[in-house]
Order: C-alpha cells, then structure tokens, then sequence
C-alpha cells in the first residue's frame, strides 16, 4: 500500500480529536477557569494528552484568550537559556500551555511555575505523573476507544477484527499512539487493491 | 455555503517537471472575501510528520463574492511525484478564501513519465521482516460491502 493511501498515516491520525469520557470539553473550560487557568492534563504516554491540549488551545483562543505554546520531550529538551528566553518573552494575558512539563529540568520547571503566576494569564501542562499543578482532567485509554479510532480511520472493507485490536491495546499497555504506528506498518504490506 | 473550485486546461492533471500548469479558479461564496490565495505546494504523507512546502502563492484582494481568474504557475524542476511504503509525496493546488475556512485542493502529478514514481524496496535492504502471509490472520474478515 502507498504511503498516501494508509489510513493510518500521521496526518490522518493528527485529525483525531479527543474522545471525552464523562466530560466535556465545556466542562473542562468551566472547571479551568475556576482554577485560575493554572492546571495539569495528566495521563501515560499515548493517552490523549497533548490531543487535549491542543483542543484547549483552541477553544482558549475561540473564547478570545491568547495562548502560548511549547512542546518538550526527550528529543526536544529545553535549557536553562531557552527557558528564560520563553518566560521573559511572555506577554500578561497570553496562557501558557507546556506539553512535557515532566521532561524539563526541576530548575526549569520552578522558574515556569513561579515567573507564570505574575507574568502570564495561566500555566496548563501536561504531565505523566501528578504533583506539579493540580489535575484538571487525567487521560487514558480503553480497548474500545482504540477500537472506535480505527472504526473512523480504515475504510469499511479493511476492518481489523476486534480482538486484534484488545490484543494490540493490551500489548501497548494502552498507548493508542504507538498502537497506530504498528497498525500503520501491517498497512503498509497490504497489496494494492 | 459556497464554492471554491479549481479547473486544469484540458483536464490534465499530470505535468513534466518545469512545465507550465494552466487552467481556472472560481469562486462563489455568501459573504464578501478579504482575499482569496491559490498555492501551488508539496507535501509529504506517511508514518512521519508531514513536510510541506509551498512554492508559490497567488492572492488576489478584495476578490468579491463571486468571480473567476486564470491560474498560470510554472513547476520547478523537482521533487518528483512519488510514493513508497513509509512516505509519499504529493503536489497540488490549493485555493483558500480569507476569512472563513474553505478550501480546496486539486492534486496534481509532477514526473516526467506522467505517472507518480513508485518506490520499491531493494531485495535485503530495510524490507519488514515479517512474515507476510500472517498478514491476512492479522487482519480481521473484510465486512459485506453495502
């Protein structure tokens, strides 16, 4: 199969928005103001984080709030320098949104945490583990939300049987996004039709 | 609702590289546009993130709600239109109306066969090892078309 064709090719997978479980993205937005826009999107690897972070972002700025994004992981770290760049170019009313808090160094993240309650309109993170802002909402998965993402993404005639599906879930120890990876390369082989 | 649309002389979709790309927009929409731009640009498809690069933009200001104009672009010698198993590359036009949110894309193919280029793998180099008969225990019995 063609790269293009592979229904589970990263642009594809990018238009995903996230599931919501017993909330609502309203919800949350109330819940976040209430909270001073300072909360953490917590959740493992592959659970919808950064999916609702992105939504966030935008329905912050469909409200008419501005925002301010950066994204750290292990391959795109942040030092110390890039760090005091980003704060002292923030602007009162922008809301910070920081995909990764979790990676940066402890010195960083206490310059973020501090420099954003004075100098910015709110901190929202996403983290793995809990302790850094208080948990606004915290992501995970299902067999049957990864089921319901394939049933959007593959066209009728390919399905893939449920129970490969829980089988994949369980071996990815519910990482949806790496789920999709392996379900992109068994797409790859598949003669062209 | 309206319409955006995008026309290709003759109806041809598939250029030589450095060829000339001739053809029509129109546009036909409820409210008054600020501005309309058509694009020519690549970009990529595939297990990475998409690449994308535009070439060349047109804009035409204060286009009204409804018109037509000639579109005239000519490609660059490279990249080819291809596809493999991990990444595809793909050409096209794309018209989008300022403000609001409507779009259009007209895929094109830039090679000079006239047909996207085909990767193959090479025999020991990269290829997936794995078996390739399970593939079809893998995937689950195709559903009844409708």
């Amino acid at each position: 199969m063609r790269a293009r064709d592979n229904p589970f090719a990263a642009d594809r997978i990018e238009r995903i928005r996230y599931r919501f479980a017993g909330t609502s993205l309203d919800e949350l937005l109330t819940d976040l103001e209430e909270m001073n826009y300072r909360a953490a999107i917590m959740g493992p690897e592959g659970s919808g984080k950064t999916t609702l972070l992105e939504d966030l972002r935008q329905a912050l700025e469909g409200k008419g709030l501005r925002t301010k994004s950066l994204f750290v992981n292990d391959e795109s770290p942040l030092t110390e320098p890039q760090c005091r760049r980003f704060l002292s170019e923030l602007v009162p009313q922008e809301v910070v949104l920081l995909d990764g808090a979790d990676a940066i160094r402890r010195s960083s993240w206490f310059l973020f945490r501090r420099h954003t309650i004075t100098r910015a309109a709110g901190l929202i993170i996403t983290s793995h583990r809990p302790g850094l802002l208080t948990t606004l909402v915290e992501c995970s998965t299902t067999p049957a939300l990864l089921r319901e993402i394939v049933d959007d993404l593959i066209p009728q005639a390919h399905a893939i049987s449920p129970a490969l599906l829980d089988d994949l879930h369980n071996r990815h120890k519910g990482n949806i996004r790496t789920c999709l990876r392996e379900l992109y390369d068994l797409y790859a082989f598949l003669p062209q039709q | 609702m309206g319409k955006l649309s995008i026309e290709l002389k003759d109806g041809k979709h598939a250029f030589a590289p450095g060829e000339q790309v001739e053809g029509r927009i129109e546009w036909s929409l409820d409210s008054n546009l600020r501005a309309l731009e058509l694009s020519l640009l690549w970009y990529t498809s595939g297990k990475g993130t998409r690449d994308v690069r535009v070439l060349h933009t047109h804009r035409i200001d204060s286009p009204g709600s409804f018109g037509l104009d000639k579109l005239s672009f000519t490609l660059p010698p490279g990249p080819y239109s291809f596809s493999g198993k991990l990444i595809s590359l793909i050409w096209a036009l794309e018209l989008t109306c300022t403000p609001g949110d409507e779009t259009v894309r007209q895929e094109i193919v830039v090679s000079p066969t006239g047909r996207e280029i085909l990767l193959t793998s090479v025999p020991g180099q990269g290829q997936d090892s794995r078996p390739r008969q399970s593939l079809q225990s893998i995937l689950g019995v195709p559903h009844a078309s409708a």
